[in-house]
């Protein structure tokens, strides 16, 4: 459907974008997440058509579509402002492309009723766009990059605007839709939930570079690098030495600790230093001195931070053993779980396999 | 307590001073107008129209009416497109003239009138157009340009500059574009920039005076020219002429672009 392959794109000095490859497939929904000024948005405006790769080549239903401009491209594309033509109504944007590309005269008025009602904006046509709501506005702007049922479809954080609740209730609506449509998508967001949540496969991005390609799940379990594993969930590190490393497992030193762990690294990798990760919902909390099921390290710790959210509880704790790190703790199941106090010593553990290790570049 | 009444006491005494200052001339003189007498006077010497109806017979004020629309009209066909497309080209493209453009819109700000309409009848009296009254409307057009440009470039600057991505997205060739979103969106500020245009080339006074001779007078060098001899209560008639110009046209504004939009862009 769609390809990139070695694309990069530089601003004078700048690389907003370098050696991006990948491949999108007929009905896939792909997200590419990564920070602000990681190159997503130039990415997706090369795809658009609205600026040239500086290398690479680009492919639409197997052709390079670096000679055909943006308005020949069968691509719809909700921006991050939405961009709604504020001088038309509702159902004047959504007719806008389909007058644009020639669909017959009097199927337009049925298309636009079709996807205004695809979008839940029954009876809301003739309003402009200054008298609807954000949410509905995002709606408008949906409908506007589907009414003409491009090849392509392409989401520039069209969500980043809107508040939590909203924004989650869009989230799953762009995937009720994009399912019912079948249109492949590519969508772009900061929000690391958001791609796990609407993605068939997730592009990990940060400083214009293709961090991981992998579906949501992998992802979160198998980070690529150090970078991945810190952008997706909340990660702790903590630096270490390689003592050993062979066939996916590692043996490292933390502070005072022996421990083993997952890891990518083979044999160059012994005596560099690295960082051992480890996820806040993955650590466990005991009581001093004993034992923690399922647990195989057990290291002693300070609580120094407890915050009740409702449906879990974050703690921070010290652990003087480990080189002096200060972790970060979920407990997500606070009903059954003892509360902890500040300054209470407690036991932390982990399994083994919970555990990366990710060595440092030499 | 007393501190917000302090403000409001503040707050209205200049809302007075403004509505004493500002609008009881304008009162005084539509009232003055309505004169039964002889002469301008405030309280009137009874009420009539007989101003009015001689402001309609007398063939050298419709005469000179009708020129300053004429030339308001010339300025505005002119500066539409003009204005709207050196906005819209400054707004949205890096132009290579940028810097001696910035300097020509601050022109009428810095420049006295008298000094362009001295240029103006240099120039004009050179290639032998003095005596016409186009010249005068393409005269009132170049100095009061910078106005229709601020007016257009105030509506580009407030769209997304996405907008005509979109456009192309949706499908739409770059003329189609242009055509069908880029000027419709910058609209209001062309209707807003046209308007003024028409407004200050009707009002234009020192330029007309130094571009006109006596068989063209504008209505502002008539009015002049009667006032230096006897001042009569025809002369309030034509300043009411003026009052519901104004009127007229802030209305019109109002229907096309609504007040708060122009209010707020500014
Ligand atoms: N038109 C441009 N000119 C110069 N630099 C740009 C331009 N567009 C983007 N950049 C730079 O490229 C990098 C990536 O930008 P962008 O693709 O917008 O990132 P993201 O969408 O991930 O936030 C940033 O460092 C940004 O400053
Ligand atoms: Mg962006």
């Amino acid at each position: 459907m769609v390809r990139l392959d070695g694309v990069t794109k530089r601003f004078g000095t700048v690389t907003a974008a370098e050696d991006v490859s990948f491949a999108l497939h007929q009905g896939e929904f792909l997200t590419i997440l990564g920070p602000s000024g990681s190159g997503k948005t130039t990415v997706l405006r090369m795809i658009a058509g609205f600026m040239q790769p500086t290398a690479g080549t680009i492919l639409l239903g197997g052709r390079p579509v670096s000679e055909l401009p943006p308005h020949r491209r069968s691509i719809g594309m909700v921006f991050q402002r939405l961009a709604l033509f504020p001088h038309m109504t509702a159902a004047g944007n959504i007719a806008y492309p389909l007058k644009m590309r020639g669909f017959p005269r009097a199927e337009i008025p049925k298309r636009v009723e079709r996807f205004l009602a695809l979008v839940q904006l029954h009876g809301l046509g003739d309003r402009r766009i200054n008298e609807l709501s954000g949410g509905q506005q995002q709606r408008v702007a949906i409908a506007r990059a589907l009414s003409f049922e491009p090849d392509l479809l392409l989401l520039d954080e069209p969500l980043a605007s809107l508040d939590r609740k909203l924004r989650e209730d869009m989230q799953l609506e762009f995937r009720r839709i994009q399912q019912e449509l079948g249109v492949a998508t590519i969508n772009v967001t900061h929000d690391q939930r958001e791609a796990l949540v609407m993605s068939d496969r997730v592009i990990v991005m940060d400083g214009g570079r293709v961090q991981q390609a992998a579906a949501p799940q992998d992802a979160y379990r198998q980070p690529a690098n150090r970078f991945v594993a810190g952008f997706i969930g909340v990660t702790n590190f903590l630096a270490c030495t390689v003592l050993e490393a062979h066939d996916g497992e590692a043996e490292v030193e933390i502070g005072d600790h022996r421990c083993a762990g997952r890891s990518a690294a083979g044999g160059e990798a012994v005596g560099r230093t690295a960082d051992a990760a480890l996820r806040a919902e993955q650590v466990l909390i005991g009581e001093a001195g004993q034992a923690i099921a399922h647990a195989d390290m057990l290291v002693p710790a300070t609580v120094t931070e407890v915050i009740f959210e409702g449906d879990r509880v974050v703690y921070a704790v010290d652990a003087p053993t480990l080189g002096g790190a200060s972790l970060r703790i979920f407990d997500h199941d606070p009903l059954h779980h003892k509360t902890r106090r500040i300054g209470e010593t407690v036991t932390i553990g982990w399994k083994r396999r919970d555990l990366m290790v990710f060595p440092r570049d030499a | 307590m007393s501190r917000p009444s302090a403000r409001a006491l503040f707050v209205w005494t200049i809302v007075w001073f403004n509505l004493v200052f500002l609008a009881l001339p304008t009162v005084v003189v539509i009232i003055a107008s309505f004169t039964a007498g002889n002469i301008v006077a405030f309280p009137p010497d009874g009420l009539s129209l007989r101003w009015y109806a001689s402001l309609f017979e007398t063939d050298s004020y419709t005469d000179a009416f009708l020129r300053s629309l004429y030339v308001a009209v010339i300025c505005t066909v002119i500066s539409l497109p003009v204005g709207t497309l050196a906005a819209i080209a400054m707004a949205r493209y890096r132009l290579r003239l940028a810097g001696p453009i910035q300097v020509y819109l601050l022109l009428p700000f810095t420049i006295p009138l008298i000094v362009s309409g001295l240029g103006m009848m240099l120039v004009f009296g050179e290639i032998r157009i003095l005596g016409q009254l186009w010249p005068v409307g393409f005269a009132a057009c170049a100095i009061n340009l910078p106005f229709m440009i601020w007016a257009v470039a105030a509506s580009v600057n407030n769209l997304d500059t996405d907008l005509e991505n979109a456009a192309a997205n949706c499908g739409a060739p770059p003329l189609v574009t242009f055509v069908t979103v880029t000027l419709p969106a910058v609209m209001p500020g062309v209707i807003t920039g046209g308007l003024l245009m028409f407004i200050l080339a009707f009002n234009e006074f020192i330029v007309s005076l130094m571009l006109v001779d006596a068989r063209i007078v504008t209505l502002p060098v008539l009015v002049y020219n009667s006032i230096r001899s006897v001042i009569t209560p025809d002369l309030a008639a034509i300043a009411v002429v003026y009052i519901v110009v104004a009127l007229v046209t802030i209305w019109v504004l109002d229907r096309l672009v609504g007040l708060e939009v122009f209010l707020k862009s500014k």
